[in-house]
Parts: C-alpha cells; structure tokens; sequence
C-alpha cells in the first residue's frame, strides 16, 4: 500500500512538473517579446524607456537569463512557496491567491454537492419510478441539462430567481445568499453527467444476480434500490468528482463573470487579457495541484468504500 | 445504511438553508432611503489604484470627486476655474508663480487642519512619486512644478520651472486633489487600495478592486464651490458602487430598481434607450471633455499612410452623421473636431469632416490606387490593405467604418488584440490604424496622446505625423504649453487642431459621450466640468 502511495505521489508530481513547464512555454515563448507585455502590464511603454532603463528592466524581470535559466529559477521559486510578483496588481501572487481562492472554493464546493445531491437525485427517481413516459422523461433531463450554456443558463437564472421572484441577489460575493445562483449555474452540467452516469449504472446493476438474491430474500423495491443498488451503481461517480473540480476553475471563469464575484476564475481571465504572465503560471499550478490531489484521493478512497478493490500487488 | 440516513438529513438541511434566506423579503430600511447605489461597467485591472495622484480610470474619478477637493474648480458650462479650496490666487506675469489664498475653515475627514502645509506636503509628495514613476497619470499635470514656499498658514505659493499652460486647470481636477498629510505618511500601494483621506463631502469606507467600494457621508461639511448646489452635509447618508462586467446584468440590477444610477463607459444603443425611458429613466449625458475617439495612424517606414492623399480619403470616407446615429440614436451629436466639444478652446472642422466619398475616391485615384475588379484598390500588384488594432473586442462600429472604407475599395483589417498586445504593438508600430484617448478638460490633454515627448506611446505620437509635420506640431505644443494669455492658447491650440486634421494625423469617428440613466428616485444629478457628477447634490426619494 505505501508503496502504491509513493508511486501515486511521484506521479502526481510528475503531472504538476508537466503543468507547469508547458504553461511557461506557452507564455514565454508564444507572444511576441515578453519584455515588451511585461513591461506594457506594469503601466509603462517599451518605447519610452531608453537603452539603460531597458537592460535594467530586463534584468528585474530575469529575462536577462537563457530560456533554461530562467525556467530552472522560476521552478526552484515554485519549490519553495514563491509564486513571485503579480505585475499589473503589484503584489505578490500568493497574497492575491490566498484573497481569492476561499471565494473560488466556497463556489466549487457548493457546486459539487449541489451537483451531486441533483445528479444522485435524479438517477434515483429515474430508476425508482416505473411508470413508464415519467421514466423517459427523467432519462432524458441530463442530455439537455448538459446541453445548455453555462452562461445561457447562468443569465436565465438571474432572470428568473433575482429579476423576477427576487429571492437571491443577481450579484456579488458577500453572503451565502449570494452563492446559490452562481453554485447552481456551475452544478448543473456536472449533475447532468452525475445522473447519466448513475441512470446507466443502475441499469447495469439491476441485471446482477445479487439483486435478484434482494427480491428473493423479501426485500422491497425501495429497500433493494438502497441497499444493493445504489452502492454498486455509484462508485464511477467517485472518478468524475475527481474530473470536475477541473472543470470548477474553467466553469469559475463563466460564472464568476456573470455573476460578479471575486475569485480565481475572473482572476485568470483578466490576468490572461493583461499576460500577467506570473499570475496565469501560478493560478495554472494551483489548479493542477487541486486536481491532482484530489484524484489521488479519490483513488485512495476506492479500495475504502468497495473492498473488491485493492492497490496491494497481487500475490500469486 | 446510518451513512445513508446522515446524508439524506443533511441533504434536507441543506436544502433548508438555501431556502431560508431566500424567503426573507428585503425590509424597508430607513437607511435604504438615503443610500444611493452606483453599477459601473468595471473596474480597471491595468492599474488597480484608487490612488487620486495616479488615477485615470473616470470611474474612479467620477468617486474621487467627492471624496478629495482640490484648490480650484472648473465651471462645467464656461470652463472657467473658479475658487474652491482655494478662495482666490494670483498668477505672475510670467505664469510660473501661483500664489493660492486657502480657506481657513477646512479640515479632513481625520481631523487634521487643511493648511499652507497640508498643501505642500501634497504637491511635494506628489512631486517624488512622478519622479520614482515618471509614466505616472499625474505627472502631466504636475508638470513644471518645481517647489511650494508656505506665506503664511494660509497662503502658499507654488513655483514651476518651466512653464505649464495647464497648470490653473490641473489644480481643479482630482489628479492634483489635496489629500491629508496622513494619507501621504502611507505608502502608494496602500493609498491604492483605499487609504484616501480627503475632505469631501464624502469618505471612503472600504474599496475592494473589482468588486466595488463604499462611502459614507461625512458630517460638518460646508465648502463646496461654486458648483455645488447644496452647500451642507450631503442628502446621501451611503453611495454603494459596484462592478458589473456582464451588460445584461447590469441593465437588469437597474430594471429591477435595485441599482439607481447605471452607468456604464460606452453610450446606449437605441434598443436600450428606449427600454430605459419605457422604464422613466432618465438618461444624463455629457460629452467628456478630451480628445474626441479618434483613429490616429501609422505614417512611418513606408506604410500606406505615408501618404497624405491616402490619410485624407480615409478622413472623407468615414460618414461620421451616419456612424453616430446607427451606432448610437438620432440624438447622438455627430464628432465636429479633434476634440469633443466640452473642451477648453475647442475648434470646430466643419465641412473638413464632412462624409465626401467622390472627394475621397477622386484623391485615391490620383494617389495611384485604382479600383480592382475584386473592387478593392490596387497600386504596383498591392492591395490597399490597411490593419487596425483593437484592444479587448472589435465594436459594432468598428464593422460600421471597415464597411464605409469598403466602399471606396479600401481593406481595413480589424486586428483583435488583447489590451497588452495592442499596447505592446502601438510600442512596437505594427499597425496602420490605432486608437487612443485620455478625459481632462484641457486642450494640454493631447500632451499625453500626440506629443512624443510626453505621450503614453511616443511611438503612436510620433507615427501619427509626417516627418516634416512633427516639428510643427511640437512648436504648436509648447506655444500652448508656455502661453501666458488666453488668446496664445487659443491661436496655438486652434493651429494644432487644424494642423491634426488637414494633415489626416488625426481622423475623428465619434464624440466620447457619457452617458449614465438614473431612475425616477434619483434627483439633481448634475455633471462636473470633466464629466464627473456631484453626488452632495443628488436626493433620492423613497
């Protein structure tokens, strides 16, 4: 097991040093002279400043250093907790993070448990239910709630629950209140993937002999759907929560614009339009870290939940 | 099965709480009653400062207005500077001593005393922050100053080494502003984010970039200028200003009554003119005072603009009547010069402006650029191809003049950049076509445009003349700098503007209307000279 675990971490590092090193690349050396939109990002003109003032600059933002140098220093900033400067907020990174993030994770964390209470939900019923135009109809509910635009989706709801019934601000980041549009906005294409999956895992699961042993032992339809069914049917929901809190920061992006929060989603998009090259590399590295991490534990948690399922190395 | 039962309570509790604020009907409030809510389109993520000295963000201006005063003001229909802070002041005949007699019963809202030091200690401040940032907004303004000698308590005289024709308006605006000594003990970053001590009608409670910021009244006030209708505390007790990126939501905070000035940076378009006055708002506009949105291009290193004849067909191509009504209404007023018409010592073009497209196809053909069949224009094999830089997003009238040049065969490529792009690529003068603009009620204000000495860009400034032309518009720059008379500034900043449009260095598309829709609760909202409101003036009814 522990040997699993270190395999598992050496990857997940391996996935994070990956992140990071195709990001640089891409923000260095794609646009044109990265000097010239660092220096444009901080408020001044490449144009305006005389030879002198040029290296000067150059050397502050290390862009003096080879390609490799750079990246190598960069890389041992990372290691040891320095994100370095955000240019255009003149701060450094990890401060604006630690400002923005809690907002970006209150979003996400609704968002997931929304999104599971509703995709469970309503593979539940569908399952449960047996007459059978109901039945369809509830099939077919997560085709269209995946289908819709998060941001079609996001204005509607404003629409409907701020403009017209009033009952939550239309926008804003203070109070809880003001979290359960944008939450439900972001929870809705992940609970449509939740019950799709979960609809054909109940399906799968219905076939099984043991089910048929639940029936036999006197069980009722509700109580076999509880105890056998859904136990067996739910564990590939486990991988797809591990999938979406990538999803959360690109979905944070939308939602956080439509909405009008302060997170890390709006963050990134004006830290992209500005090329605040080292707040992009950092809000990149943060999220690749969450989703490492938290599919790690989602493989950690597997074996806990279904013993079948084992990380030991076989003995034969 | 107990995990089963846990997570089923929870999920029931949980789907309590998110009911039960909801439920909850907003009270009447007595405090709803004088709180004023403000939606701007956004905040500035280039430079986040609320920092007077360095702002140019109107937005914040607009904010700033009533938070921080300044020595003098500038009457919004004459462009006349008038007392404020300041109750009179002597200029001396060579203009580069000012000598301010202060009021005597002024304090900031932290109690210090508005004297000849607090005074000096702010220009001086403000004096090393421009020479640590010399690309600084507020440097233009201060430009010259050299140092303050303190008469007497309330008398203080402010010496330039050089000349600065625009140095009587700069002390109106809010870049020059006086702040209390104590907000100068802190550093700029923390000034930036809301440490701004002033003695207005209003102070700042809290500022929180992007999302919004918070004044409250503060009481005992009595030194408004002449400007200024209530000359008391102000009838607000809070303003509320929030951000709001994403237009729909913002019209409908508005709709809804819960926002009671929406205002965002670019005019209405007809369709949401008239859904506002179907909903009895009222729609407040001002011309900003500035250069007007004019398209400045790219003369140098063989470019197609290089040539005049070329630059003036784009001028007589773009039907400017047509652009402000389609793009905006019928009421839009249509641009009539290089700079909107609020600004000091504004020069109208008239006919010069006017749409002529045989003109401009007449100068075309005698340039060498013949129609093709593809009907474009070609000259030795090349199409007259022309790129424009956009910054964020191409505007539906962007399209609108891209399809006005087609007409007479030229191409006009729109290049979508994102803002650091476009500013890297102005540096840089990739392009034939850009465009920039700055708000001061002053003609100086073109310093920072199109004088390469001065400017944001010096490569835009410099890139906009003909090489033989950039001489003469500098002489014309510092006869306006150094003028000591209304009339110098007149005839200098009158040749320049003549200058900048015969030479096609400048072509003005539309005047930069501001344009805000109060709702029927909101009272008196009148515009400051630059485009900023009084908000001690504004009531609002219940």
């Amino acid at each position: 097991m522990s040997r699993y675990l270190l395999g598992r971490i050496a990857q997940a590092a391996l996935v994070l040093w990956g992140a990071y090193s195709i990001t640089y690349l891409i923000l260095y050396l794609l646009p044109g002279d990265p000097l010239s939109i660092m220096l444009s990002a901080s408020g001044m003109e490449i144009d305006a400043l005389s030879p002198e003032q040029l290296a000067k600059a150059r050397a502050f933002y290390g862009l003096d250093q080879g390609l490799l140098e750079r990246y190598v220093n960069l890389l041992l900033g990372v290691l040891q907790g320095d994100l370095g400067q955000s240019l255009t907020l003149n701060r450094p990174v990890t401060e604006i993070l630690a400002e923005r993030l809690p907002q970006t994770l209150a979003l996400a964390g609704l968002a997931i448990v929304l999104s599971l209470i509703g995709g469970v939900g309503l593979a539940y019923l569908a399952a449960y239910v047996r007459w059978q135009p109901l039945k369809v109809f509830l099939a077919r509910l997560p085709a269209l709630g995946f289908s819709v635009p998060v941001f079609w989706m996001g204005l509607l709801l404003i629409q409907v629950f701020a403009f017209g019934l009033g009952w939550f601000p239309a926008t804003g980041s203070v109070g809880f209140e003001s979290l359960v549009l944008p939450a439900v906005t972001l929870a809705i294409p992940s609970a449509a993937v939740y019950a799709q999956v979960l609809q054909r895992g109940f399906i799968d699961v219905w076939r099984e002999p043991y089910i048929t042993t639940a029936f036999a032992k006197g069980l009722s339809r509700a109580q076999v759907q509880a105890r056998h069914g859904l136990r067996n049917a739910a564990l590939p929901l486990l991988t797809l929560i591990g999938l979406q809190v990538g999803n959360t920061v690109s979905g944070a992006v939308l939602v956080e614009t439509i909405f009008a929060r302060n997170g890390v989603g709006r963050l990134v998009q004006e830290a992209v339009l500005r090329q605040d090259i080292p707040l992009v590399l950092a809000v990149v590295t943060v999220s690749a870290a969450a989703f490492v991490l938290v599919n790690l534990l989602v493989d950690l948690l597997y074996p806990i939940l279904d013993p079948r399922i084992t990380h030991a190395p076989k003995v034969t | 099965m107990r995990l089963q039962r846990t997570l089923a309570s929870a999920a029931i509790l949980l789907a309590l709480g998110l009911t039960l604020p909801g439920c909850s009907p907003s009270q009447p409030d007595a405090q709803a009653a004088s709180t004023l809510k403000i939606a701007f389109f956004s905040d500035n993520t280039q430079l986040v400062s609320i920092d007077p000295f360095q702002v140019y963000w109107i937005e914040h201006r607009v904010v700033l207005r009533n938070v921080v005063e300044a020595l003098t003001d500038q009457d919004p229909q004459t462009g006349q500077i008038i007392p404020w802070l300041a109750e009179r002041w002597e200029i001396s005949p060579d203009a580069r001593e000012y000598t301010f007699h202060l009021r005597k019963d002024v304090t900031f809202s932290n109690g210090e005393a508005f004297d000849a030091q607090a005074v000096k200690t702010a220009f001086d401040s403000n004096k090393a922050f421009a020479a640590e940032l010399p690309s600084t907004f507020g440097a233009t303004y201060l430009a010259g100053y050299d140092h303050a000698e303190i008469l007497d308590p309330h008398t203080i005289k402010l010496v330039l080494s050089k000349p600065n024709a625009g140095f009587l308006q700069a002390t109106s605006t809010t870049n020059l502003s006086i702040l209390a000594p104590e907000s100068y003990r802190k550093s700029a970053k923390e000034r930036s984010l809301g440490a701004v001590i002033g003695s207005g009608p209003f102070k700042i409670e809290h500022y929180t970039p992007e999302s919004g910021l918070k004044l409250v009244r503060r009481e005992g006030y009595r030194w408004a200028s002449a400007n200024v209708q209530n000359k008391g505390d102000a009838h607000l007790s809070t303003i509320e200003v929030s951000y709001v990126p994403e237009e729909s939501v913002r019209n409908g905070l508005f709709l809804q009554g819960k926002v009671d000035i929406l205002w965002p940076r670019v005019p209405f378009s007809e369709v949401d003119l008239q859904l506002l006055q179907r909903n009895d708002a009222t729609i407040q506009s001002r011309s900003l005072p500035g250069p007007a949105w004019n398209l400045y291009p790219n003369t140098r290193n063989e470019r197609i603009l290089a040539d005049q004849q070329v630059r003036l067909a784009v001028q007589k191509a773009i039907d400017r009547k047509s652009y402000a009504s389609t793009v905006y209404n019928e009421a839009f007023p249509v641009v009539d010069g290089v700079y909107d018409v609020t600004t000091p010592y504004f020069r109208s073009q008239g006919t010069k402006l006017a749409y002529d497209p045989q003109g401009a196809a007449k100068l075309l053909d005698d340039a060498g650029w013949t129609l093709g069949a593809d009907n474009y224009r070609y000259k030795d094999g090349k199409r007259l191809s022309l790129v424009y830089n956009l910054a964020g997003k191409e505007t539906p009238g962007d399209v609108l003049i891209q399809d006005q040049l087609r007409k007479l065969g030229i191409e006009l490529k729109l290049k979508v950049q994102t803002t650091a792009e476009w500013a890297a690529a102005n540096a840089a003068g990739n392009y034939d076509l850009t465009f920039t603009y700055m708000t001061r009620a002053d003609p100086i204000i073109l310093q920072t445009v199109l004088d390469p000495r001065s400017a944001n860009s010096s490569t835009l400034a410099t890139n906009t003349y003909a090489p033989a032309v950039l001489p003469l518009a500098q002489n014309l720059f510092d006869a306006g700098l150094t003028a000591t008379t209304p009339e110098q500034r007149a005839q200098a900043y009158g040749q320049l503007q003549d200058l900048l449009i015969d030479q096609g260095s400048a072509i003005p598309v539309y005047e930069r209307v501001w344009q805000a829709a109060t709702s029927k609760r909101v009272q008196n909202f009148r515009w400051s000279a630059e485009g900023f409101a009084f908000l001690n003036d504004i009531e609002v009814k219940p």
